[in-house]
């Protein structure tokens, strides 16, 4: 008996086992009642695998920004195999994970830790949402139709309705009056702003309420309580921005390696472009440009060179992802809808963009006009389903990223397990000073 | 010196370097003059048209017994000669040549002594004739066991055209595969639950003209040995008073498949004191008997259970070993409940999941299952709820925490217990309590008293009946299964033509109990075949030698009776041994117990061995050249010794190699004949013992070490230094070991200096 010798050798290793409860360490044991349809709806939606985890731990020993203590995602795949929903909703550490699909591809069950942390992060956009409603339709493709056809149709009605709105608000005179050859005669400036200034808001209303909702979650959850943070929030929120512009995280994956340059590209794409017409909305009020400010601006104009890059940075970004994920599934990861509307629609807002420049040069009538209604239908999709798609990744893993720090979850920092588990906030907080030093 | 009859001839290889290391005209020399041999010629090469020349000289030369000096005896097989020659082969090659620098003095003297030893030993080795007893062997077998691995073998041996009488102790045949609801799966893909398919091996059973089943019967006794044995089938009931004779005929071989029993469940976790608490086996007869899964206490259907793996095993104390099947049986219950209910939940809790080989698939398949929790950790409590459930408190899971879980029903995964009895500590018992009453003195007395209580668990046990010296049943290893060779044979007992199988040999599944009763079938056929050629099976099989014991001169001693790894010697009432000659491997442990030197084969005695010793040339004590006498086992040490050469390993010159049977059979008289025949030294090299004994004998190299108090006893007797003899164990890979026990050894004997007997 083979097996019998080595079972032996190893309760020999094991401390002795009393049949008495051991003091637990975490308060009191927990109970389970595993949520089955979460465990259904992970199985089938992305995560068939994830099952067959047998929790040896080559996810968390592999991954390259797993913190030492109480690494994901060994523990998030037990969690999820027990069906344990709540608890993953309340795990700010799915967000930590930025999906290197290190771990998938190590994985010796090919269980594919990866993706499920992908998959979980869907389910807490969709949880933390309100209205609620709004994320179940993003997540079906039946609904694709609509959700394009409501910021087309809300879009076309104002625009149709501009002349009525112009003559109730008592708004007067050309506001492109100096403009050679403009768009405004269609889609005056002042529609467009506040329009996309009133449902930007209401996006964003979305998005706080949403986050909120989170933070209060992982804060209500977090292991130590009672003890004080270790940085101030402004410091917290400064050190987060300053690894989510880095893309430090990005740098350390291996396996999804192309994520970095593509997410990069899309990265620095849009924000030079949301930029650029954050300048342009507020030109009316900004001191700064008011001046001199000209319709349309020069090829030369740095505006406009910062704009087309950008949109070429995102054009490319996106190009590189959607490749990625067709070609190296494995790597990139299992993408599902959830996945493809988002970046089919950035990838869309990009080429519309450009096509819509392209005909503006040409002065083709009426061609111009109907590329920048489908741009703007897409630009509007992208703005005002945020909160609800996995746009709202940008804002959960940044809240998620200034938990991590403001709690001292030393994630990104592998070091040494340290003996016993837990070491408080407090403690954490003395062992960064003393490292500062 | 040479028999009439005999005509000898030595054949000496010029090849493989030998011409070129030794002087083969000296060697020759040897042959012929020393010894009178003769024909004595040299040969090109030993392999191939060598060999056929070989075998035309000795067709010409009407030789019938001869010597070869050349290769390795490792490299022939006996067909390659004709039958009725002797032949014997000095690895002049791998023992001399390849090992000893060329050209020495030294070398050519280690040659020339090989070649005296073993002229010496062919003269003294006789023709063999194969053992028959008075009575034709019979061709029948006993399979003891009507679960799904006696059924298994009895339709085996009966396909390949062996009579069966199948014996079950029940009244119903199929064992506890006939319990089950359905089985995992036994075939690719390994993902959905099979009829067990008992129901049609019990047909095919009844319906074959080659099987007598017995059910409701048992062993009353079993007296003979293999080809031999005479059963006597007694009642179990079912109608018929119990151990009432029911039959009696004649068997040559038996196959015990006994099967197991479940383990009692740990006592901590309310098995018994709970109603909801049941083990895996009487989950089983639940849903076989009522089709659907409900709560014992109050008929409840059951929505959710907790399976705890190991059934508390993994407490050393409480059972130490895996029974290889219970993971399987939990990941097909955990199937039962959630095929009858989508929302049911399985909670599985376990220390290791063990799904042997394709099993595996299967185990994947139930992870994938939504209601399936399979987790690591450690159950420590049971209790009762408010709701009328259970509660089981698991602490160290896998993500480190202590987790409960609320369940209908907990369901222990019982492991097994051989149905196994251990002969040996039977007959122990016996003796004890003969010693208790009749023993000599008060302290006797007591100690056989101790012995009784400590044997106590034995009393009754008995399955088989034997009616053996050693005890009436297969002597078992740890944990209670029938001894079993494993590192060369899986079916072996240490009872020669009783082969166990199944659960009963080592914990197993249906699917490979019907494998490895297949095997036992094999087993037991091949045994009755060589028992009726007259050969030894396993591990020296088609073995033609038996022992002779020259009775007249037995002083009843009782240390082969008792020694004899395999039985085979019963006793008369004075204590003579009776042999039971086809019960016998042939190791000749018999032989190196006889103080009396009364056991002996034809090629192979206590005299023979004593005059290769002889045979040798020892230097006077001021060449200092000493001479050492090496023993080795013949399965391990021996050819560890032509791996060393194979290397090139060199050592010292000074070593005399006799191969051995088993260490067992070395006889301490040669300790004495070598010492007065001026050896400076004797090495005895045999397998590993112990718990994971590779010895090929069983107990042979560990006899021949508990026999070295004897063997100081011998030296002091003749004022010698006790370092001058050594025991060694060796396995066969470490063969770069030799050279380092030689060396160190003549190392020593420098130190010690020479046997002052040299010459004398």
């Amino acid at each position: 008996m083979e097996t019998a010798g080595r079972t032996s050798q190893v309760e020999q290793a094991a401390e002795p086992k009393s049949p008495q409860i051991a003091p637990v360490e975490n308060g009191k044991p927990v109970s389970i009642e595993p949520d089955l349809d979460f465990i259904r709806v992970l199985s089938t939606q992305g995560a068939a695998s994830f099952k067959e985890c047998f929790q040896c731990g080559t996810c968390s020993a592999t991954c390259p920004i797993s913190p030492a203590e109480n690494p994901f995602p060994r523990k998030e795949m037990a969690w999820a195999s027990w069906g344990m929903r709540d608890r993953l909703l309340r795990d700010p550490d799915v967000w930590l994970c930025h999906h290197c699909n290190d771990c998938s591809t190590q994985c010796p069950r090919g269980a594919r830790p990866g993706d499920l942390l992908a998959l979980i992060r869907r389910e807490v956009v969709v949880h933390y949402a309100v209205p609620h409603f709004l994320a179940r339709w993003v997540n079906d493709p039946r609904y694709a139709p609509l959700l394009l056809a409501i910021p087309a149709v809300l879009l076309g009605l104002a625009l149709m309705l501009r002349e009525p709105l112009q003559d109730a608000l008592g708004i007067t005179g050309n506001t492109g009056g100096k403009i050679v050859f403009s768009f405004s005669s269609v889609f005056p400036h002042w529609l467009l702003n506040s329009f996309f200034g009133f449902f930007g808001i209401l996006a964003f209303v979305g998005a706080f309420v949403g986050v909120v909702r989170f933070w209060r979650a992982i804060m209500a959850d977090r292991p130590d309580q009672t003890s004080a943070p270790v940085k101030g929030m402004g410091a917290s929120i400064i050190a987060a921005l300053k690894k989510v512009i880095s893309h430090e995280n990005f740098t350390s994956c291996t396996t999804a390696r192309a994520r970095y340059p593509a997410h990069l590209g899309v990265f620095f794409g849009f924000l030079a472009l949301s930029l650029v017409s954050i300048w342009v909305i507020t030109a009316k009020f900004n001191p700064l440009i008011s001046s001199d400010f000209v319709y349309p601006f020069s090829l030369l104009s740095p505006w406009k060179i910062l704009a087309n890059l950008g949109g070429f940075s995102l054009l490319l970004g996106s190009m590189w992802m959607i490749y990625d994920r067709l070609e190296f599934s494995d790597n990139a990861g299992e993408s599902n809808y959830f996945d493809w509307i988002f970046i089919w629609t950035l990838f869309l807002v990009a080429v519309t963009g450009f096509a819509t420049e392209f005909m503006h040069f040409l002065r083709l009538e009426p061609h111009r006009h109907i590329a920048y209604f489908i741009h703007l239908v897409f630009v509007f999709t992208v703005l005002i389903y945020l909160p609800y798609s996995k746009f709202a990744h940008v804002i959960y893993r940044t809240t998620a990223m200034v938990f991590a720090e403001y709690t001292g979850r030393n994630w990104g920092v592998p070091t040494p397990v340290a003996p016993g588990n837990g070491v408080s906030g407090s403690q954490r907080k003395e062992e960064i000073e003393n490292g500062e030093k | 010196m040479i028999r009439m009859e005999d005509k000898i001839g030595v054949f000496i290889c010029t090849g493989y370097g030998i011409a070129e290391a030794l002087d083969v005209d000296a060697l020759c020399k040897v042959a012929t003059e020393e010894y009178s041999v003769p024909f004595c010629t040299t040969v090109d090469s030993c392999e191939g048209p060598g060999l056929d020349s070989i075998n035309e000289a000795i067709e010409a030369q009407s030789l019938n017994k001869v010597v070869i000096a050349g290769i390795s005896p490792r490299r022939y097989v006996d067909h390659q000669f004709p039958t009725a020659v002797i032949v014997e082969k000095i690895a002049l090659r791998e023992h001399v040549v390849w090992c000893q620098p060329a050209g020495e003095e030294d070398t050519q003297m280690l040659a020339e002594d090989y070649l005296r030893m073993y002229i010496t030993k062919i003269q003294k080795m006789g023709f063999l004739e194969p053992f028959q007893p008075e009575e034709d062997i019979d061709t029948s077998i006993l399979v003891v066991g009507g679960g799904v691995a006696g059924i298994t073998a009895a339709l085996e041996a009966a396909a390949a055209g062996y009579e069966v009488k199948l014996v079950e102790k029940t009244a119903e045949l199929g064992g506890w595969l006939a319990k089950q609801h359905k089985s995992v799966p036994t075939r690719p893909p390994y993902r959905e639950l099979e009829d067990t398919g008992v129901d049609e091996l019990i047909a095919r059973v009844q319906a074959d003209p080659r099987i007598q089943v017995y059910t409701s019967a048992t062993t009353g006794a079993i007296e003979g040995a293999p080809g031999l044995f005479d059963v006597t089938l007694k009642s179990a009931g079912n109608g018929k008073p119990v151990d009432e004779a029911i039959d009696k005929f004649r068997v040559g071989a038996i196959i015990q498949a006994t099967g197991w029993t479940p383990k009692d469940p740990r006592e901590d976790l309310e098995y018994g004191k709970l109603d909801d608490v049941i083990r895996n086996v009487e989950l089983e007869a639940l849903v076989k008997d009522k089709g659907r899964i409900v709560r014992p206490s109050d008929g409840k259907e059951v929505k959710s259970i907790a399976f705890i793996q190991c059934g508390g095993s993994a407490a050393k104390e409480h059972h130490s070993y895996c029974s290889s099947i219970c993971c399987l049986t939990s990941l097909k219950q955990a199937l039962y409940l959630r095929e009858s209910d989508d929302d049911a939940k399985a909670y599985i809790f376990y220390e290791f999941i063990r799904t042997p080989g394709q099993y595996e698939d299967f185990y994947r398949r139930v992870q994938e299952d939504p209601g399936v929790f399979l987790t690591r950790g450690e159950v420590v409590d049971v209790t009762r709820n408010e709701d009328g459930g259970l509660t089981v408190t698991v602490r160290n899971t896998m993500p480190g925490e202590h987790i409960q879980v609320n369940v209908d029903l907990v369901v222990l995964a019982a492991g097994m217990v051989p149905n196994s009895a251990d002969g040996e500590a039977i007959r122990a018992l016996e003796d004890a309590k003969l010693k208790a009453t009749d023993g000599k003195s008060g302290a006797q007395q007591k100690e056989a008293a101790e012995k009784v209580e400590q044997l106590a668990r034995h009393e009754g046990t008995e399955i088989l009946n034997l009616a053996y010296r050693q005890g009436p049943d297969l002597p078992t290893l740890e944990y209670d299964f029938p001894d079993s060779h494993f590192i060369c044979f899986p079916y072996e007992s240490r009872r020669t033509g009783i082969y166990p199988t199944g659960a009963v040999r080592q914990p197993m599944d249906g699917l490979a109990a019907r494998e490895d009763a297949g095997g036992a079938a094999l087993q037991a056929i091949q045994c009755i075949e060589m028992t009726s050629r007259g050969e030894a099976v396993h591990p020296r099989s088609g073995d033609k030698s038996y022992p002779d014991f020259f009775l007249q001169r037995c002083t009843q001693c009782k240390r082969c009776t008792e020694e004899c790894p395999f039985g085979v010697l019963d006793e008369d009432a004075k204590g003579t041994p009776l042999l039971r000659a086809t019960r016998c491997r042939r190791c000749g442990v018999c032989m190196g117990a006889c103080p009396e030197r009364i056991v002996s084969f034809k090629d192979y005695s206590v005299d023979m061995v004593a005059s290769m010793l002889k045979a040798v040339n020892v230097p006077d004590e001021w060449d200092e050249k000493p001479r050492i006498a090496a023993f080795l086992c013949e399965n391990d040490a021996f050819p560890a010794l032509d791996l060393a050469g194979q290397h090139r390993i060199q050592f010292s010159p000074f070593v005399r190699v006799i191969p051995v049977r088993c260490l067992g059979s070395f006889n301490l008289v040669w300790v004495t004949e070598a010492i007065s025949a001026g050896y400076d030294g004797v090495i005895l090299i045999g397998c590993k013992y112990g718990d994971d004994y590779q010895c090929h004998f069983v107990k042979g190299s560990e006899l021949a070490a508990s026999r070295q108090t004897n063997v100081r006893e011998k030296l002091e007797q003749m004022s010698m230094e006790n370092e001058r003899v050594e025991l060694h164990q060796l396995q066969i890979s470490e063969y770069e070991r030799i050279p380092e026990i030689f060396n160190n050894f003549a190392e020593l004997i420098e130190e010690i200096g020479m046997n002052p007997f040299k010459g004398m």
